[in-house]
């Protein structure tokens, strides 16, 4: 028994850096007024490219810095037609859906007439002395790098957002733009910059999927994750560090669901419905947080000079 | 100066056919598009003119063809109203999606029952069911924002994923077909399909349906005074509000009519072209509705030209890819940048003018 939760906790850590990435871009992104909804497709694209490239190149360090340029690059198409042009941002979001999706699936296509580009995963890196502790050393220290990223960055950027000027810019952009641009900030500039590193890190997303979880590509391999990420946001309350705790909890979600059905303890059919677990645990999120919270007072609404 | 503008805006839409932008902003998107569409194939080595040749073949060539794009055009439509319906009283449904396959689930469970019923009895009857389906289904957020507040964004798409798990769990669990490899269910009784225009080809009556469904919003929207008050709520919610209109309601109504329509697109898949239920029956249908409506500019009437377009894309594109061995996702890459030009350069155009 202990041996199923020690595997669902270590699978939801796995599962969980997906979500952490994306939520620590779309934080900043929403904390600057900028919503993309198109992150799903954006992690999708950016996988297949850092697989592809790993997979010519045998490097993972060019295929995790592809997919991180790829995912930067949509970002720069939605901040061009949201903040850029003023779009519906959430439309121009679908809209990059469609365009990242279907970008992912062509290059796919293409490139399977080829070959099919298939990587061995990132290593796991022990940590030494800290991975031997029975438990807590399998959940928490025998993962690749990528995890570790994962978390240091969570940290890191949380500290830029609430400890630096930076920080302190992104966020009043998004709650008072007016008196922002009055007090001489460029007010699209930095949104344009938010939202091409909410990209960026989907883009980082994508590259643990494919290079350091999965090795091969799949139309589906972003499992909803990206959408889960947006509802993280608001779980964490726009807050980086509160991110790894919101992250976590849909990681162990949807790990619970793959290793009941992966053990076969429960052999009826009715284990899928389990699947619906962190869905459901995510529609109760959005209730709850509500009213507890505010979101940035300009989140989707454009700025320009009247 | 505020009652200026909200009479220009009304004013513009009146005269949607008749500005020359609109026409304008559609030849640069498709330029922009066929740009995109050829230049990838060229650095991929296809020909893009015989690519680019292929698409009317496959959606027009024979009869059999004609007849697929029609039926790819009825679900296109239907999503496409769902989602502008709702847009116009400022409800965001992104879940488009769960309803039509909650719509397409409860038809079928009352459809499946219905051997002994007469043909006009039971159609009707599952109609009605296919549109309670997908009003239940957008209900749930319907609640939870007009009752709670709880923005529709998060919990429709949510709700999608759910939906999906439900039908994924009940074709292959309770309602698997024991006589079939595939996770599906059995068979509807034949009294329950839609009815086929010529016996020899897949489109059924439900083309009709879908244009007097798109006409009929149309009269609602515009000559009505829910229409007059949905349209209302959509440009100021405070003002209308003060104005002595129930905003609530008002969503409430508008979102109900949304998710209805959904729920039929649904029905008109599995009771019109597949006659039973299966997981993955929608190709993302309400998400390319948005699209649709998008470049329809949210008019009942643009969005049947651009749902018919999209049609023509798809099927020629699913025709291009047997042929040339193409990816059909370049057709989805070309009607997104296509829509994204489109709504970039009416943007443009309307700030360039008013500023």
């Amino acid at each position: 028994m202990t041996d199923i939760i020690t595997s669902i906790i270590a699978g939801g850590v796995l599962l969980s850096v997906t979500i952490l990435f994306v939520s620590i871009g779309e934080i900043y992104n929403e904390r600057a007024g900028v919503i993309n909804l198109g992150l799903e497709a954006i992690i999708t694209l950016s996988a297949f490219v850092g697989l592809w490239v790993t997979f010519k190149t045998g490097n993972f360090f060019l295929g995790t810095l592809a997919a991180i340029v790829a995912g930067a690059g949509v970002g720069l198409i939605h901040s061009f037609t949201c903040v850029k042009m003023r779009v519906n941002q959430l439309i121009a979001g679908l809209l990059i859906l469609s365009l990242a999706n279907g970008l992912a699936n062509f290059l796919n296509f293409t490139a399977n007439q080829e070959t099919v580009p298939i990587v061995t995963i990132l290593p796991n890196i022990y940590i030494p002395f800290l991975s031997d502790i029975p438990v807590l050393g399998e959940i928490l220290f025998q993962h690749n790098l990528f995890v570790y990223l994962a978390y240091f960055l969570a940290i890191v950027f949380g500290l830029i957002l609430y400890k630096t000027s930076w920080g302190l810019k992104i966020r009043a952009v998004g709650e008072n733009p007016e008196a922002c641009d009055a007090a001489g900030i460029n007010v699209n500039l930095i949104r344009h910059l938010c939202d091409i590193f909410s990209g960026a890190m989907a883009g980082l997303a994508g590259a643990f999927i494919a290079l350091g979880d999965l090795g091969l590509f799949d139309s589906s391999m972003a499992g909803n994750r990206g959408w889960i990420a947006i509802v993280v946001v608001i779980f964490s309350r726009w807050s980086p560090f509160r991110a790894i705790l919101g992250s976590m909890l849909f990681g162990i979600g949807f790990s619970i669901a793959a290793n009941l059905i992966g053990a076969g303890i429960i052999t009826s059919y009715w284990i899928y419905l389990i699947n619906a677990m962190p869905y459901i645990v995510a529609l109760v999120v959005i209730v709850l947080f509500r009213g507890t919270t505010k979101a940035p007072a300009a989140l989707t609404v454009p700025y320009w000079r009247k | 100066m505020v009652k200026e503008l909200e009479y220009k805006k009304i004013k513009t839409e009146k005269n949607f056919f008749f500005k020359y932008q609109n026409y304008l902003s559609y030849i640069i998107g498709l330029f922009l598009a066929i740009i995109v569409f050829s230049v990838t194939l060229l650095l991929l080595g296809y020909d893009p003119i015989n690519a680019l040749l292929s698409i009317p073949t496959g959606a027009f060539g024979r009869l059999d063809n004609i007849s697929a794009t029609l039926i790819r055009f009825i679900p296109l439509l239907l999503t496409a109203l769902a989602f502008l319906i709702a847009l116009k009283a400022r409800f965001m449904n992104l879940g488009i999606e769960g309803q039509l396959y909650i719509g397409a689930l409860l038809a079928y469970l009352v459809g499946a029952r219905m051997e002994m019923v007469p043909s006009f009895i039971a159609i009707p009857l599952v109609i009605i069911v296919g549109f309670i389906g997908g009003v239940l289904w957008l209900a749930i957020p319907l609640i939870m924002k007009t009752k709670l507040g709880v923005n529709e964004i998060f919990s429709t798409v949510v709700m999608n994923f759910i939906a999906i798990i439900i039908i994924s769990w009940l074709t292959v669990g309770p309602l698997k077909d024991p006589g079939s490899l595939l996770p599906r269910t059995p068979f509807l009784p034949e009294s329950t399909w839609m009815p086929k225009i010529d016996p020899q080809y897949r489109l059924h009556v439900g083309i009709f349906l879908v244009v007097i469904i798109a006409l009929i919003l149309y009269i609602i929207l515009n000559k009505t005074t829910i229409g007059y008050k949905i349209r209302a709520v959509g440009q100021n919610p405070r003002a209308s509000e003060h104005g002595g209109v129930d905003v609530t309601r008002v969503v409430i109504t508008a979102g109900l009519l949304s998710g209805g329509i959904a729920g039929l697109a649904g029905f008109m898949e599995v009771f019109g072209v597949h006659h039973y239920l299966f997981g993955g029956f929608s190709p993302g249908f309400g998400y390319i509705g948005i699209a649709v409506a998008a470049l329809g500019m949210f008019h009942p009437i643009g969005v049947i030209f651009t749902a018919f377009f999209f049609a023509v894309l798809q099927i020629g594109g699913t025709y291009m890819q047997q042929s040339a061995g193409i990816s059909i996702d370049i057709i989805f890459i070309m009607q997104a940048v296509l829509v994204l030009t489109v709504l970039i350069v009416q943007k443009w155009m309307t700030t360039r003018n008013s500023s």
